[in-house]
């Protein structure tokens, strides 16, 4: 059982200075899965600075420490072109876990007027990475590119349809999945499990008292590990570990 | 039927600022349903811009003002008082508004805002069913639009941020992957409940649309 923490780049002050605070979570992660793990943190592409440097930057400040950096990011911002040149940039920088998500739709945020993307959907877009054949004639990039993705994706697990979702994902051979809540109406984690896939619940630091309350659900459900998503830099409740 | 609705008429007012002779055509067809470009809305219209001053130098309502052979039909009855008018104001959708601009060459204004293709509950009530996209995928969604229904037109099923059976956008809607799922199984489509669908192909309906 692992915790591993999720943060947003923000949208100001000094991104070294940022590289510096991501690189102590590090270290109190480490501590809090045990030292002999190395820990991991999942950068999610938002509206703040570019999560990719961010990304990056934080795998080299970690060199030594051995971050295992995962980059988020979601299918309503970027149409398939500008994803396709991400994965590709990526697979360059050497990074290669990377979790997707359809995103929060425009209007539930500040960008309440923007134009939602969603060009390709996270069945999709997995389907292009891990299947690498030509059956979508809208793939033309060479698939050798992104080969060696280790692929997490986003989910529900409260209704029959959203296990017909995970299913289809099993097949194309997603490597993790991420469940959205502490809820699991339809035995998503039990089927994941079975297929042996990594399982992964993921909550708003909000919606957990502590990181031990958290951590004994996560165990509960059967869950590989939890995410915790960290909703204000300053004021995380790893900081409170 | 494609819905409009009535723009503000400030900015009907404004636009049709420095015209004094004004004609004023209305649709019989989907404009007359949702009340927004009928006879009574015309003669609201004539009524208004009466009061303002402005000269009416003919009103009428066209069965179909997008079809270029009904309105080059209908548009002989008022030929001469179009002679005579400076601009025109259209009562219609978009394409109603820009096939008579382009059939009288005059100043055209467009009176109402165009919505989307609607189903009609009542007068009153519409609901956005079909976009004319692209493919039709009816047939292997159990007969519900997700790329309509759906606020991020998903094709492969539900996002990770449905509530139990309710959408994460409108949160008062059932989400519609779980009416498609219904559908599939009430019929028994195996097939098409783990069927997945590539990404929309949008060069089939590059615009312009012919």
């Amino acid at each position: 059982m692992k915790i591993i923490p999720c943060i947003e780049t923000p949208v100001s002050g000094n991104y070294k200075d940022f590289i510096k605070e991501l690189a102590s979570l590090c270290e109190v992660v480490s501590k809090l899965n045990g030292n002999d793990q190395h820990p991991s943190i999942i950068i999610e592409q938002n509206f703040g600075i570019n999560s990719i440097i961010i990304s990056k930057e934080l795998m080299e400040a970690g060199n030594k420490n051995k971050i295992n950096v995962i980059y988020a990011f979601n299918m309503r911002d970027k149409n398939r072109i500008a994803i396709f040149s991400d994965l590709v940039t990526l697979n360059q920088l050497g990074l290669r876990n990377i979790i997707i998500s359809e995103g929060l739709h425009p209007v539930k945020t500040s960008f309440y007027s923007a134009k939602p993307v969603y060009d390709i959907d996270s069945v999709a877009l997995s389907s292009a990475i891990k299947l690498k054949t030509e059956k979508e004639a809208n793939f033309q990039l060479d698939r050798l590119a992104f080969k060696d993705f280790n692929l997490g994706v986003m989910v529900g697990a409260s209704t029959p349809v959203d296990l017909v979702k995970i299913k289809k994902l099993v097949l194309l051979g997603v490597d993790s999945f991420i469940i959205n809540s502490f809820l699991d109406n339809v035995g998503a984690i039990k089927y994941i499990k079975s297929r042996n896939r990594e399982c992964l619940i993921n909550v708003k630091e909000t919606g957990i008292k502590s990181l031990d309350e958290g951590k004994d659900k996560a165990v509960e459900y059967g869950a590989d590990g939890l995410i915790v998503k960290i909703m204000n830099e300053k004021t995380n409740i790893f900081n409170r570990f | 039927m494609f819905l409009t609705e009535k723009k503000d008429i400030n900015e009907v007012i404004d636009t049709l600022g420095k015209y004094k002779k004004i004609g004023i055509i209305g649709c019989a067809s989907c404009a007359s349903i949702c009340l927004t470009g009928g006879s009574a809305q015309v003669k609201e219209m004539e009524k208004h811009l009466s009061g303002m001053g402005k000269e009416i130098t003919f009103t009428i309502s066209i069965d179909e003002p997008c079809d270029a052979r009904v309105l080059k039909e209908d548009m002989r009855f008022v030929e001469d008082e179009l002679k005579d008018t400076e601009a025109v104001l259209v009562l219609s959708c978009g394409t109603g508004v820009q096939t008579i601009g382009d059939f009288t060459k005059k100043k055209t204004v467009a009176g109402v805002n165009s919505r989307f293709i609607a189903q009609t509950e009542h007068i009153g009530e519409y609901h956005a069913l079909c976009q004319g996209c692209d493919e039709c995928r009816l047939n292997v969604s159990g007969g519900v639009c997700t790329i309509t229904l759906c606020p991020k037109g998903l094709l492969n099923g539900p996002c990770e941020g449905h509530d139990g059976i309710k959408c994460e956008v409108n949160e008062d809607s059932t989400c519609v992957f779980m009416t498609s799922y219904a559908n599939m199984s009430r019929f028994s489509e195996e097939e098409n409940i783990g069927r997945i669908l590539s990404p929309r192909d949008y060069s089939i309906n590059m615009l312009p649309k012919k």
